[in-house]
């Protein structure tokens, strides 16, 4: 059978080598599956893309500098959607059900968090500027972010301790110490979540119980819900379709196959080589992506200036919300059902449109850059999924938030 | 129809960094072909561009040289066009929130008035790699060095306040100038370290609409830049006069043949905001401490060099206008040296002298403490001033001291009438026209034979007590 793996580590499964991992270090051991959209020095760091094919990679990224000092065994690169876009022809979480204890997915516009619904697993997509970029192969640089896929929130919390904090190689991290990611604990007395009215509009009947459900849940366990309104949700995928398509645009603008990717014959000069090459190397869906983005950087710039506005906007709304309340609840995922078998094709969406309703929930976390957590239901129904959200940077406590629900899953009746 | 010129200048400058804008590179083009690069100014997936302190530093020192104003607020965006020189798909510039705006230059017009010309707004951004075209046998190919690619460029840009090639001029040098004071760049248009493009366009004499411009690119001269306006201005008034309508494009100035030639029609790509360079904040105290970098002015200069040592003021300006050799004409006079003296030696006689030697005022073996004891040495009558000219020469070569350099090469001056007398009688006998001429009223072979006896002493006696001599015995021996 075909492994869910693109790429297997050839260093020996952890063995305490020093290639493997420390052998004291803090995440000592663990697997860890990347995707190949995160770079490790010597391996073939194609990002799902066509563009990137025979490219490899020639340092380590941050990230995977600071899993292999801490003990951490890379165990290889998983497959994944063209650059991380979508879920689309790619396996993400799928590698856990292979031996890996976490997985690191390229969070654009919540793919970490709907692959942990579809393998009924945690996600936690940290805050913008909490973690390393250096050395990831991104899309949309303002909004994307290495998402932590794991069964269990002790595996993220200590992976996110690992990798998070400054790095003299990306500037847009915070100069400010890195602010505290310890497990602290919850008094539901004492905490207030909030829940966005208007974030269940155009939901399915089905997606709008589950979310009401959820807030049940919470209170039945003790928490303080708040009833906030936020009239502009719906912008928050709008202005990610400007925005993204247009970051998107010009990041892949490097991929001209002339130091890496295939090149497309019969061009008889350097232009047709591009246009070629170009054509040839992104697949359709993806390229509906960027040809976007460059309508509106060529032609409707306005539009782009307007949705850079409502994201300020947006990010102070966010921000006065979670002076109501510590955490927000939002409604999780679509809940596609597992993915593809092992080698089947791809189950791509079939429009933009398609997989922004697929993201819908999700997206505004990657507008914004504050912290999303998603917590899978119970198989037995005992205790529903959440998405919960905070503030920025205020990752150590939202983990803890997801930890307290967790713990106590057999609580009161609800 | 009587027409004028409206002309605006952008000016790119390079930053004189160590390093690269946005890597830890060196910041050596001219360095063998692609030794200078890395993932980041050869964008590779997952690089990060960072932005280097001391090329932000520089670019801020250019602007308040320039009289500009450093906003609070800075951002690069995106210049995007597809091109083998730009790895990336797009440049990094500054397209809507530039590092400064406003500032000005005073120049004296051609009529002598004085003429304030306003710089709109000056942006940091990145140079591209170097394209080389050459053939391999009969197949042209195209290399590229990436040693170029993210050097650190800032580009002014002026307010189309320009009416005349002389304005033009005056404005380039007076920039490069202050650029030069404010340490940023050597600002050397041969050298490429300073590039101007003129955007020019014409209208009838007394309106005030602004009419299609023509951008002039490839100028690497100031002259050069003066010659091109001068003849766009009379190419587009011939082409409106011939009913022609002047179009949006850019040309390239051939100064070979002195004229502008059609390259394309003038690119006007998107910028859009980038995402990786974070947005730049200068603080007030930021600011206050880069001013507080700001040496003394040249024009502020010019002036004291004039009240304080007496200079002209033309000769005061041309000493001010760069920092090296107003240092050095200072540190002269420091040392005593009367500031006429030092101001010929300097300007006559060293400055050539470095220039031919291909060497830096700055950095080259004659220091002002060596001429300074040269100078000494012929103001106490030591040497003669043709002694000296040879001392000076070979001083370049040795790191001798000027008295050692005069004992050993036998410089020493002869003023003894005793010596000289013999050398003078000999040349008085040997030249009787000349002596004829002088009795006959033709003062001037007097000096042919100063220059004999000069020659006969190898150069050694003091023209001085030659002189005296020689009219002594001519008048005497009547």
């Amino acid at each position: 059978m075909e492994s869910t793996f693109a790429f297997l580590n050839p260093e020996p499964v952890f063995q305490g080598s020093p290639h493997g991992g420390a052998d004291d270090g803090y995440l000592r051991g663990l697997r860890v599956a990347l995707q190949p959209s995160i770079s490790v020095r010597d391996w073939p760091a194609e990002a799902g893309s066509v563009a990137l094919s025979g490219f490899t990679a020639l340092e380590d990224a941050t990230v995977v500098q600071r899993l292999r000092q801490a003990g951490a065994y890379l165990r290889g690169y998983t497959r994944m959607s063209e650059f991380g876009f979508g879920l689309g022809g790619g396996e993400a979480g799928a590698a856990l059900a292979e031996g890996a204890d976490i997985e690191l997915v390229l969070d654009l516009m919540g793919e970490s968090r709907a692959a942990a619904a579809r393998w009924k697993v945690s996600a936690f997509k940290p805050s913008y500027s909490l973690v390393s970029r250096l050395g990831i192969v991104g899309l949309i640089p303002s909004m994307e972010c290495c998402g932590l896929v794991a069964p269990d929130l002790g595996t993220i919390r200590k992976t996110l301790q690992t990798v998070a904090g400054p790095d003299d190689l990306d500037f847009s991290l915070l100069d400010e110490e890195t602010p505290d990611l310890s497990a602290r604990t919850i008094d539901p007395a004492a905490t207030t979540v909030g829940l966005i009215r208007e974030a269940a509009d155009g939901l399915s009947t089905e997606r709008q119980e589950a979310f009401h459900t959820s807030a049940r849940y919470l209170e039945s366990r003790g928490f303080t819900l708040k009833e906030l309104s936020l009239p502009d949700f719906a912008l928050f995928s709008l202005v990610h379709r400007i925005i993204g398509s247009v970051e998107a645009s010009s990041a892949t603008g490097r991929y001209d196959s002339v130091r890496y990717g295939p090149r497309a014959p019969g061009a008889r000069n350097w232009n047709e080589m591009y246009l070629r090459s170009r054509d040839a190397a992104f697949g359709t869906f993806l390229k509906s992506f960027l040809l976007q983005g460059a309508f509106f950087q060529f032609n409707r710039y306005e539009a782009f200036e307007a949705a850079c506005r409502i994201r300020a906007q947006l990010v102070t709304e966010m921000a006065n919300l979670c002076l109501r309340a510590e955490y927000l609840l939002l409604p999780t995922p679509q809940d596609t059902p597992p993915g593809p078998t092992v080698g089947a094709p791809a189950d791509r969406p079939a429009s933009l449109s398609a997989t922004y309703a697929q993201f819908d929930s999700t997206l505004f976390a990657n507008v914004t850059g504050q912290p999303a957590l998603y917590l899978p239901p119970t198989a037995d129904g005992t205790r529903p999924g959440f998405q919960l959200s905070g503030a920025a940077l205020s990752d150590g406590a939202l983990l803890s938030l997801g930890e307290h629900l967790l713990s106590d899953a057999n609580g009161e009746e609800w | 129809m009587d027409y004028e010129a409206v002309v605006g200048l952008e000016i790119h400058v390079e930053l004189n960094c160590a390093t690269k804008m946005f890597c830890d590179c060196p910041n050596r083009p001219g360095d063998e072909p692609n030794i200078n690069v890395c993932p980041t100014c050869l964008w590779l997936p997952g690089a990060l561009p960072r932005l280097s302190e001391q090329a932000l530093e520089k670019a801020a020192l250019l602007c308040l040289a320039l009289g500009a104003e450093l906003q609070p607020l800075c951002a690069f965006d995106q210049k995007v066009y597809y091109y083998p020189d730009l790895p990336k798909g797009y440049q990094l510039s500054q397209a809507h929130l530039p590092l400064s705006r406003g500032g000005a230059i005073d120049i004296t017009g051609e009529d002598g008035a004085p003429r304030r010309l306003r710089i709109h707004h000056i942006h940091m951004e990145e140079d591209v790699a170097k394209l080389v075209h050459e053939m391999e046998g009969r197949t042209p190919i195209g290399l590229v060095d990436f040693n170029r690619a993210g050097t650190p460029l800032v580009e002014i840009v002026t307010e189309p306040d320009f009416r005349t090639p002389h304005e033009a001029m005056e404005f380039l040098k007076a920039l490069r100038t202050q650029i030069r004071y404010g340490g940023a760049s050597e600002c050397s248009m041969e050298n490429g370290t300073m590039r101007a493009d003129a955007n020019i366009s014409i209208r009838p004499r007394g309106t005030t609409q602004m009419n299609t411009k023509v951008e002039v690119k490839n100028m690497n001269s100031v002259r050069h830049v003066g010659d091109a306006i001068a003849y766009e201005i009379e190419r587009q008034t011939a082409s409106v006069e011939s009913g022609e309508p002047v179009v949006l494009h850019t040309r390239l100035w051939d100064p070979d043949k002195k004229v502008t030639s059609p390259m394309r029609a003038k690119f006007e790509g998107p910028c859009v905001p980038d995402p990786s360079v974070p947005v730049i904040r200068l603080s007030g105290e930021w600011i206050a401490e880069m001013r507080a970098r700001l040496p003394e002015m040249p024009t502020v200069r010019a002036e004291r060099l004039a009240t304080e040592y007496g200079l002209a003021p033309d000769e005061a300006l041309t000493v001010s206008a760069d920092p090296q050799v107003a240092d050095f004409f200072e540190a002269l006079a420091a040392q005593e040296i009367e500031p006429r003296t030092a101001l010929h030696w300097l300007t006559t006689q060293l400055l050539p002298a470095v220039k031919d030697t291909r060497q830096e005022l700055s950095v080259c073996r004659v220091t002002p403490a060596r001429l300074g004891a040269l100078l000494k040495m012929m103001a106490a009558g030591k040497i003669n001033a043709n002694a000296a000219r040879e001392v000076l020469t070979r001083m370049f070569h040795t790191d001798d001291t000027p008295e050692a350099i005069v004992a050993a090469q036998g410089f020493t001056q002869v003023s003894d009438p005793d010596a000289l007398g013999a050398m003078v009688q000999q040349v008085l006998d040997e030249q009787p026209a000349a002596v004829a001429d002088y009795r006959g009223g033709q003062v001037k072979a007097l000096g042919f034979l100063v220059g004999r006896v000069m020659q006969a002493s190898g150069g050694k006696a003091n023209p001085k007590v030659i002189r005296e001599l020689l009219t002594d015995r001519l008048s005497a021996a009547e």
